[in-house]
């Protein structure tokens, strides 16, 4: 009697287990792993505007994309505290990249076949936005906002990028170490799409500006050993290192520079990613002087940046901080401009919200206001010149207003 | 003068190479197991340092834990994964894989994607007229040469070595004669873990901590076990010193892109003309 009822219980029990375990084994396989669905808290009438996030989570880039999903999260979050777009929440579904290309194509396949969504965010590497805008753009038929900093080039209708542009680094930023450092320049780079395509274009301002390149010397992504580098740059007299080598071989060039006292006889050291974040790759000392030009930086201390900053912080903490130089700012910028789009086409269909996102403006943001130059998918915006100094920045110089992308302008 | 700064990159990019590759060479060439997952153990080592530096321990002290930490980490791994693929190495490739994929994308998750920096215990360089030597990279040098030295020692002195070569070159031998190889195995894994560990803990004021850090190495000290040879030891450490060295050395010479995959080519020719190893020990 006994045994059958422990049966029973048993039975009961496993059957329970059962369910439980087919249900979370179909919720993971509707989502998929590494993705994230986020509803819009309270009860809302209308059916949500869908906003794909695709970012790096995981693997070499996840720096960057950890910090552009918390932007992307808090920013949806404050358009539906306000009542969302058009009377609509907004809902955000967020798909791990997982610094893959091959597998990005099929999370973002997901994202506009299956969830088909308005718009996507997303891609911090130039690799990662070839790969996966065509799925997006042309076979997808929808608008896709590439946040990070880049090389240019990109004149793709229906694809915006917010955030900076070579012209936007180099046309203020040059002159300015021209006159702060020397006039000879050595371009040690990362070997791929960036760093070249930068490069020629630094080159340009260099000679334009009366300098000189002496050196343009390009690395395996990884590698990690520069002395013969270093030995040329410490003979031939540099003034200036324009560095585009990315981590993790960053580090221990930095640190073999500084080891041969490149800083101390003189030498300044110039990086146009080096943001907050960068901060923690090398010791303070070794990048002591480092200049940096980026569209925000913390010292920036602007009180709309502020505000911004200090809820990101109490939010997510300090660990992933919201910087310029890993696609934050340019994330913060796209949603807003696209929401600001939506607002102003009174729809989220995209042609219209192309046509308005043509012409949209935000008046203020974090490191100032912004506004899209027409035909060109590109914005313009502040930039900022920062020093670092005891492992912090301090702003050296400010655009004179807004800084013109330069890019996709018909000739 | 200029020679210099030449040589002490080869020497010092060479003892790095020595450094890491000595923990997979002792796998490699006394257990016959391809570990890949041995960078994460390099990594973990750095994790080490960088985490005990964190609770304010000083760099050294952590250098001196991360051998026992990662050694530990090892133990525990050979216990319960890697003794049951020493008769399938090729499943065991896979399996250390696995371990190493599971490791990387861990310590990502505990480091959030991000790179820090550890200061090393040796700031610095010193200057001879106007060439500046790296004192933490001189020190490295000095240290790999006593490591090396002491596992030589330990390899061929003392009765534990003597036992790890008797349980590779006839385990039903050493068993007969008394010798536990189930032991002797997961002590030869758990020193070649340590030496990883030792390898990470003293990288990592050079390098970045970050997730990857052990990759760059793995696939280049594989190529210098291969060129020394499998099952012979110093064959495995004079591969990674040529490895090194040559690494450091064609970038002073030709574009670094192109001397990174010059490497592997003059490597594999190495191999296909001496396909024992650089010392040709042939051990049946």
């Amino acid at each position: 009697m006994q045994n059958d009822d422990t049966n029973q219980r048993l039975q009961s029990y496993s059957r329970r287990l059962f369910l439980q375990r087919a249900s979370l084994l179909t919720g993971m396989v509707a989502l998929g792993g590494g993705s994230y669905l986020f509803n819009p808290k309270g009860a809302w009438a209308a059916a949500p505007i869908k906003v794909g996030i695709a970012t790096d989570l995981t693997g070499p880039i996840s720096w960057g994309g950890i910090p552009n999903a918390n932007v992307a999260k808090m920013v949806i979050e404050e358009i539906n505290d306000h009542g969302g777009l058009l009377g609509r929440p907004v809902q955000m579904i967020l798909e791990d990249t997982a610094t893959n290309e091959q597998l990005a194509v099929t999370r973002v396949r997901k994202l506009v076949t299956q969830d088909k969504v308005d718009v996507v965010f997303g891609g911090i590497t130039s690799s990662m936005r070839n790969a996966i805008k065509d799925t997006i753009v042309n076979r997808g038929r929808t608008l896709y906002i590439y946040p990070q900093l880049y090389e240019g080039l990109e004149c793709t209708k229906y694809l915006y990028c917010t955030g900076p542009t070579p012209a936007q680094q180099c046309d203020t930023f040059i002159p300015w170490l021209i006159k702060n450092g020397g006039k000879k320049f050595y371009l040690p780079s990362a070997d791929y799409v960036w760093p070249h395509v930068l490069n020629k274009y630094a080159r340009k301002v260099i000679e334009a500006n009366g300098g000189e390149v002496v050196g343009e010397e390009y690395f395996p992504v990884d590698h990690n050993e520069y002395s013969a580098t270093v030995n040329k740059i410490m003979s031939s007299g540099v003034n200036v290192v324009f560095n585009t080598t990315i981590p993790p071989g960053v580090a221990a060039f930095f640190k073999q520079l500084y080891e041969a006292g490149f800083g101390k006889k003189g030498g300044r050291l110039a990086c146009v990613y080096y943001d907050e974040n960068a901060l923690n790759i090398t010791p303070a000392h070794e990048i002591e002087g480092l200049a940096s030009c980026l569209d925000y930086f913390k010292a920036v201390n602007d009180p709309f940046g502020n505000k911004v900053q200090e809820k990101y912080t109490k939010l997510y903490g300090t660990k992933n901080p919201m910087t310029a130089g890993s696609a934050s700012t340019g994330m913060w910028r796209g949603i807003n401009l696209w929401a600001e789009s939506v607002k102003a086409a009174k729809s989220v269909k995209r042609e219209e919200v192309a046509a308005a996102l043509d012409k949209a403006k935000l008046a203020d943001g974090v490191g100032g206001g912004c506004e899209v130059v027409p035909g060109t998918w590109h914005v313009k915006m502040n930039m900022y010149t920062a020093v670092a100094k005891n492992g912090k920045y301090e702003i050296v110089e400010k655009s004179k207003g807004m800084v013109d992308p330069r890019e996709c302008v018909k000739a | 003068m200029s020679s210099i700064p030449f040589v002490f990159d080869v020497l010092a990019y060479g003892a790095i190479f020595v450094l890491v590759v000595l923990g997979l060479g002792v796998i490699a060439s006394m257990m016959g197991i391809f570990n890949f997952a041995h960078g994460e153990f390099v990594l973990l080592g750095a994790y080490t340092v960088y985490t005990l530096g964190q609770q304010g321990l000083p760099v050294w002290a952590g250098m001196i834990a991360a051998p026992f930490a990662v050694a530990l980490v090892g133990l525990v791994l050979e216990r319960t994964v890697i003794r049951r693929f020493y008769a399938a190495p090729i499943v065991a490739m896979l399996g250390t894989y696995a371990i190493a994929l599971a490791l990387r994308e861990g310590v990502r998750m505990l480091l959030g994607g991000q790179f820090y920096s550890v200061i090393a215990p040796m700031v610095g360089s010193y200057s001879l007229g106007d060439v500046s030597i790296s004192k933490w990279r001189a020190a490295v040098i000095g240290i790999t040469v006593l490591v090396m030295i002491a596992s030589y020692l330990l390899l061929t002195r003392t009765r534990f070595g003597l036992q790890m070569r008797a349980a590779l070159e006839n385990p039903a031998l050493a068993r007969a004669s008394g010798i536990s190889t189930r032991r002797v195995y997961a002590a030869t894994f758990t020193l070649g873990a340590a030496l990883a560990g030792l390898a990470g803990g003293l990288m990592v004021p050079i390098y970045a901590l970050n997730a990857d850090m052990g990759v760059p190495f793995l696939i280049k000290s594989f190529l210098a076990v291969m060129l020394g040879g499998m099952g012979s030891f110093e064959g495995s450490i004079l591969g990674a010193a040529f490895v090194g060295a040559t690494s450091a050395a064609l970038p002073w010479v030709i574009k670094p892109v192109v001397a990174d995959m010059l490497v592997f080519i003059i490597a594999i020719a190495i191999v296909k003309f001496r396909p024992d190893g650089l010392l040709s020990m042939r051990r049946s």
